[in-house]
Order: C-alpha cells, then structure tokens, then sequence
C-alpha cells in the first residue's frame, strides 16, 4: 500500500470527508467549564485579597508542570465539527478504550415480574473512523482482541464496535516525560491495531495506510516521494531516542514468578492509596464487573469498568477477601500485566502511555517500580 | 410504605400529585400522624411514611436517594427539641440536616424540596397542617427532576 | 536534584538522628517523584532513607491518612504542616490514631495558598513559622453562591457527570477510613456501580456532607482527581456551612469535640418548621 501525503497539513478537508463517511471521534477539548472565572482572567482582576488565591479551580492533579501535556483534550468524543478537533496535544487524559469497552454498557433489560424474560441488548454499532489514536492505544486493542475477540468466546458488544471503526493514527514525534512505549515492544511510530497512520513532517502530513479500510480514506491524495519516508524514518529514530527507559520485560517475567512474596512489595505499595486510578486511565486494563440495576419493577444488566485496586474487586459474597490490602491489590495489578497476562498471551500488558504515570495521586512511576522489581527480586 | 410501583413519574398537569417519602419518628411524629388518622383529620393523601425509631437516625443519604428514586418531596419529621425519647437524638440530627439543607441550597436544589418538622404525639392537627403545607409547595414546585435518577424515566418510558 | 532547602537540611537531620536513636520505627514524609513537580510519600525507615526527603509545595498528599495503616508499624514520626496537622487532630479524636504513638514533626506548608499553613499540634518544630493567612472570606463560594440556582445545579451536574468514579478523592482522604464505603455497600447497594450523572451526584453530595466538621480543606482530592473536578468548591462550602452555623474550623481545636457529633440546645433552625 502505497504512503501518500496531505499537503500543508490541510486537514480540514480531510476530516471533512471523514465526517461523509461515518461517525467521526477524535480528541476533543470539552466544553468550557462554568465555574466562575479564574481569579486572574480579565472580566476579574487578580485578587489582592491572599485567602482568594486558595478560590478558583484547582490544578489539573497534583502534578502541576506534567499535567499540561494532558490538559487539553479529556477523551475521544463524537465529532460534530471539523474545528473540534484537536490534535495537537500528547494524549488524551483517558484512553481510547472507552470506544470500545464503555464504563457503562446494558445488556439486556427485564421486568421484576417476569424475571424468565428479558429483552438483550443488540449489539449493534454504527460505522466509526477515530482520528488522532496515538499508537501506544491503538496497540492496547490488539491486546484486547486478545481477551475480547477470543475463539471459543468472542465478546459481541465489543467485536461489533472493533469492526465498524477505522482507526487513524497519530504517530508521536515528541514523546512525553512520562512515554516508555520503546520499553514494552511499542514505537512511537508504531502500527498495531491502525488503519491508517499520520505522521507530522513539518509542513505536511505522511499517511501510511495499513488496510484496505485505510487505503480508501487515502487513495485520491498525492503519493509519498521517497524523501517523505525517509524523513518520517528519520523522525522516528529520534522520538525513539528521546525515551531512555528499558526493562528486560521477559526476564522480569521469570523473577515475578519467583517473588510474590518478596519484601520488595511493601515499599512499592506504601504510598499507593489503591483509588482507581492507574486502572481507569490505562489503555490495557480492561477488567469489568457485571451487575444488576433494579428500580421501579424494571430492571437491567449492566457491565462497568471495575479495578484490581479496590476491595470489593475481589470480596466475596462471604465477606471473605483472598486479597485484603493494598499491598496485595498493587501487586496484583503488576503480576497481571507482566507476569500472567505474558504467560497466556505472550505479550505483557502495557503499551508505555505513562497516563498512570501521570495521573497518580501518589506519584507512583511505574518506571520505578519495574527497576525496583528487576533489581530487587532474584 | 404503600404500594406504589407506578414507575411513570408524575408529569406537569393540572392534576399533578406530588408524592412525598415522610420520615417520621417512632415516639412523636409517627404518633401524631396516628392521631390525625384517629382524628378523622383530612390531609392529602401524598405522603408515603417510613417509621423510624429518631429523626436521628434519618441519614442525609436516606433523603437524597428517596429523591433520586422519584420523590418528588422529603419530609422529615420528629420530637420537638428537649422531647426526644432517646434525649438528645433530634439535636445531633437538626445538625446533620442543616447541613444537609444548605447543601441541597448550594446545589440549586429548590429549598421546599426537603422540609423538616418536628410534630408530637397530641399535636394530630399540626401533623396535617405540615402535610398540607409541604404538599402544596411540592406541588407547587412542581415534580422533581434535579437529583431524580433519568435512568427512570428511560426505563419508564420503553415500558410506555 | 535541586539544592536542599533549609528546612530540608533540618528535617533530614533530624529523621537521620531519630532512626539512629530507634526513637521511632520511621519518619513518614515525601521523597522526589520522578517527575518534574510531583512528590511521593515515603516512609523512611533507615538513616540512610533520611536524606531522601523532601518538602515542597509540590507535596499534594495529606499525610495523616496514611497513618491508619501504619499502626501496626509502631511509633511512626510524621512531617505534619497545617492540614496534617489538623487531620491528625481529628483522626486522634476519632481513634483511629493513638497520639502517644506519634510524633510530630511539625513545619510551615509550603504551599501559600493553605488557609492554615502553621501544624496546630506537634512534639517539635522545624523550620520557620508562615505568616498567619487572612481569614478565609469563601470568595468563591460566595461567587457561585450568587449564580440562580438553576445554573448552580447545571454547573455542578456538568462538573460530577464527568467523574470516573476512580474514588481517588476518597482512597487519598484522611477522613475516608470506613471499611466499607457506602458506595461499596452492596447489600443494599445504595448507589450504584456505574458512573451514572445521577449516581455521581449521589455519591459526591453524600461525601461532602460525611466530610462536615471533618475538611481540613487540604485540597488533596481536588488534586488527586484524575480529570480535575474541582471537588474543593463543594467541600469549601461545607466547611464555610459548618463554621457559619457551628462556630467551628476543623481540626485546630484538640480539645473541642466534632461538630456533627456535638450539638448546642440553641442551634439554629429557621428551616424546621
């Protein structure tokens, strides 16, 4: 398949005629907040008063200076505009999962009279093309499929959003504080799971299509010349230079087997509060709870988004709970990623985003925690 | 509480009925109400009551989920202050419910959404006097649909 | 690695010399996160760990609510600035900290924009005392306070539809040490699972009113929150609420009881009828 470009990073026509062809998601910034204004903005002039400065709108999290490079664009949301489009940020603060895996999703329905009854959820979904995927999330889909897409019990709601969506690729030229993608078998210029795949080269746009489904977003657009794949080469190399952080993942495999019990695991978890966080954020973490909502004589399934962090994950209907603390529940979540996850499906299950990085209340660095592991366990 | 599994909420009209979860307490206000029943004193029949042994034990949550659940009032009503059969439960809950009140207030929930009274076992009058009263201004207000639960009316409205 | 501060110099000094003397089994306080303006709470438990300290205004966590879950360690020294402070205050009032069990290692927060910078209780003091902030006039309580109520409702619904329910306001709060949660109580289950608007709204008006007389106002939920809902514009409120009608700031008076557990037989009640 052939690269081609978009000259002068024009994209407005090109979103355009995205939005002709299916449902359009991409980063988009939300809506302005309607709190009051920020002390400092013009219809309010800075404040003299000290105690004002403790008003307004807190910062984004508890990390001031990182958290710019999330602030912008909350999710990927449906796009009504081509000027709503925002690619020009690293990230999205929550992953592309939510397309595919909602925190909410109803199964079926049911009266309480005639419980034997119950009326399923179609899964059914519309044409989709997502704009602006980075390619550490679009690469969190193959692990998915993984789960969701497996043979003997394939997940309908989930294959039915997988097939209709296209998925645009934004590759990354210059990776966050908090990227690794290099670290767990990821590019920043990666492909996995992409239709297409954009890379900003300055005054124009390489698109590198991976389908047939890509290929048709692209076939009326100039060829590529070979010094625009050389120079999408060449920027390749130095965003994969910029992120020094390596992990012998496979040899940490091993060692993990060896060290569920290792002291190493108390300092690891003192400061982790075991909210939700890293789990929410997190592209690949994809556990769900099923449960029932009942009012007023109806009632439905529902599947949400659930996490290893919390108690009631693991407690059972006795009250017993095979993993009582915080210490067991963080452990947890990194044997699953880079121990038994890899054991069943020979990758682990991380893609490097670094959003736990980020967003973690505690400044857990996941980073760190690897080299501790590595270092400490035999 | 009686029965009531209507699950369509009440809508604006002329004949719209509110209908209004009332805590009442065991010792004063459950009594007066009991009164006013034996006293043949009419009071609209919006009311749906729950017997508690305090208006302390009136959690804040209790209220606001009877509203999220389709009430479109709350009533909460006990002993007067220095009456409380338990001594001092209906202070320790006119602290949680001032709390509660001026929060709702913060949130633009309309203040005559959640009322507080407190009622005696003789005072059988009062009770309908409170029940009237709180009646109409819920009617007034109209029904709820700030903290109501819209996944009702969803539901409400595929059962047609 | 940025030059210590003095009170850096102080506090690693002193933790160095407690861990040497076994006077304490660690000194709990904050290291330098990996990234740039993030710190990491951290136990030092070595005198080799003392010099990994670190305290700025970038240290967002309130420390007290790690020391439920340090009992079982035994005497544990804890940095404490103002909010700290004041959580450690209402955690000994509400036993989940034994006071003798602590000490106290008290400084000036760096953060300027606390309303109590200064700890109210500590065993020493390290470093020099912050000015008295002004007191607190909620200007931006009262801000909102004056929208209609309908753009209130709007505003806060928008805000609390995009909660996640990650509970990491909950998990880093001081005063959130239920064993079970009530959102996590299933039997019933009160609210429900999923980050349903009315749901999300259930569950933060009812944290808020469970944080009356208990919100030291350290802002490390509206921190911690991963899509930065400002949560403090609700807990200022309850805070302004319960000082207003009960006379009482939370957390700086050790000897006064909680106010939610407490009453007075002339309380106000113009909205009881």
């Amino acid at each position: 398949m052939k690269p081609r470009i978009i000259p002068g990073k024009e994209l407005n026509g090109f979103i355009k005629g995205l939005m002709e062809r299916a449902e359009l998601y991409a980063p988009k910034e939300r809506d302005t907040s309607p709190f009051p204004a920020n002390p400092a903005s013009d219809e309010n002039p800075p404040a003299l008063d000290a105690a004002e400065h403790s008003a307004g709108t807190p910062p984004v999290n508890g990390n001031r200076e990182v958290s710019q490079f999330f602030r912008d664009t909350t999710e990927f949301r449906h796009i009504t505009d081509p000027a709503q489009v925002n690619l020009d940020h690293l990230n999205t603060k929550l992953p592309l999962k939510e397309l595919f895996l909602p925190r909410r999703e109803v199964m079926f329905t049911f009266d309480t009279d005639t419980p034997e009854r119950v009326e399923p959820v179609e899964a059914v979904a519309a044409e989709r093309i997502v704009l602006g995927a980075r390619p550490c999330d679009a690469a969190a889909l193959e692990m998915f499929d993984r789960v969701f897409l497996d043979e003997a019990t394939p997940d309908p709601y989930y294959r039915a959003r997988r097939e209709k969506t296209t998925i645009i690729g934004l590759a990354c030229n210059e990776p966050g504080p908090a990227c690794f993608c290099t670290a767990v078998g990821g590019s920043p210029h990666g492909s996995a799971a992409l239709d297409l795949l954009l890379v900003d080269s300055g005054d124009r746009y390489l698109a590198r299509p991976m389908t047939a489904k890509g290929e048709a977003l692209v076939a009326h657009l100039p060829e590529a010349t070979a010094p625009d794949i050389e120079k999408a080469a060449g920027l390749e190399q130095e965003a994969r230079a910029a992120m020094k952080f390596t992990s012998d993942t496979a040899a940490l495999q091993e060692k993990l087997k060896a060290g569920f019990d290792h002291k190493a695991w108390d300092e690891i978890a003192l400061p982790c509060v075991n909210c939700g966080v890293c789990t929410y954020v997190c592209p690949t973490c994809h556990c769900f709870d099923v449960t029932d909502e009942e009012s007023h004589g109806r009632g439905a399934r529902i599947r949400t988004w659930d996490s290893c962090q919390f108690s009631l994950f693991t407690r059972h209907a006795s009250g017993h709970n095979p993993r009582p603390t915080g210490r067991d529940r963080l452990r947890n979540r990194m044997m699953h990623k880079f121990r038994y996850f890899p054991a069943v499906h020979g990758t682990v299950l991380c893609v490097g985003c670094g959003r736990c990085i980020v967003e973690c209340p505690s400044g857990i660095d996941l980073r760190e925690t690897l080299t501790t592991l590595q270092e400490e366990l035999e | 509480m009686m029965a009531d599994t209507n699950p369509v909420p009440s809508t604006v009209s002329g004949d719209f009925e509110p209908r209004i979860v009332a805590f009442l307490c065991n010792w004063c206000s459950y009594a007066g109400a009991d009164l006013a029943g034996i006293s043949r004193i009419q009071y609209p029949p919006s009311i749906r009551v729950v017997r508690v042994p305090c208006s302390g034990r009136v959690d804040p949550f209790y209220i606001l989920k009877a509203l999220q659940q389709g009430a479109d009032g709350v009533l909460v009503s006990g002993c007067h202050p220095g009456d409380c059969h338990y001594l001092t439960g209906n202070y320790v809950a006119r602290r949680r419910f001032a709390v509660l009140h001026d929060l709702l207030g913060f949130f633009g929930i309309e203040p005559g959404r959640v009322s507080f009274s407190w009622v005696s076992a003789a005072e059988g009058e009062r009770f309908a006097e409170v029940v009237r009263e709180v009646t109409e201004r819920v009617r007034a207000l109209g029904p709820s649909n700030r903290l109501a639960d819209a996944r009702l009316t969803e539901k409400a409205e595929r059962a047609g | 690695m940025p030059r210590p501060t003095a009170v850096e110099q102080q506090l690693r000094a002193r933790a160095r010399e407690l861990l040497e003397k076994r006077e304490v089994a660690g000194v709990l306080g904050f290291r330098a996160g990996t990234l740039p303006g993030t710190c990491v709470p951290f136990l030092a438990t070595e005198p080799g760990d003392a010099d990994r300290l670190v305290l700025n205004r970038d240290c967002a966590a309130n420390l007290a609510a790690w020391l439920p879950r340090l009992r079982h360690r035994g005497r544990i020294a804890v940095v404490a600035r103002g909010p700290d402070s004041r959580s450690i205050v209402n955690l000994v009032k509400e036993n989940q900290v034994e006071r003798d069990r602590l000490h106290i290692i008290g400084v000036a927060d760096p953060d300027d924009t606390q309303p109590v910078r200064n700890p109210v209780v500590f065993d020493e003091f390290l470093g020099e005392r912050a000015p008295d902030s002004p007191p607190d006039d909620y200007a931006d309580i009262r801000e909102f306070e004056a929208l209609p109520p309908a753009e209130r409702w709007q505003a806060l619904l928008d805000e609390l539809s995009r909660c996640i329910r990650c509970y990491a306001c909950r998990q880093v709060c001081p005063n959130c040490y239920c064993p079970t949660c009530f959102v996590d109580a299933s039997r019933p289950a009160w609210v429900g699972r999923t980050p349903d608007p009315s749901d999300n709204v259930l569950f933060h008006m009812v944290r808020a009113i469970h944080m009356a007389g208990r919100c030291v106002e350290c802002g490390a939920c509206a921190k911690a929150c991963p899509i930065g809902i400002p949560l403090m514009i609700i807990n200022r409120k309850v805070s302004l609420i319960v000082r207003d009608r009960f006379g009482s700031v939370p957390g700086t008076d050790p000897d006064a009881p909680l106010p939610l557990t407490a009453f007075d037989s002339e309380d106000r009640e113009e909205f009881i009828r």
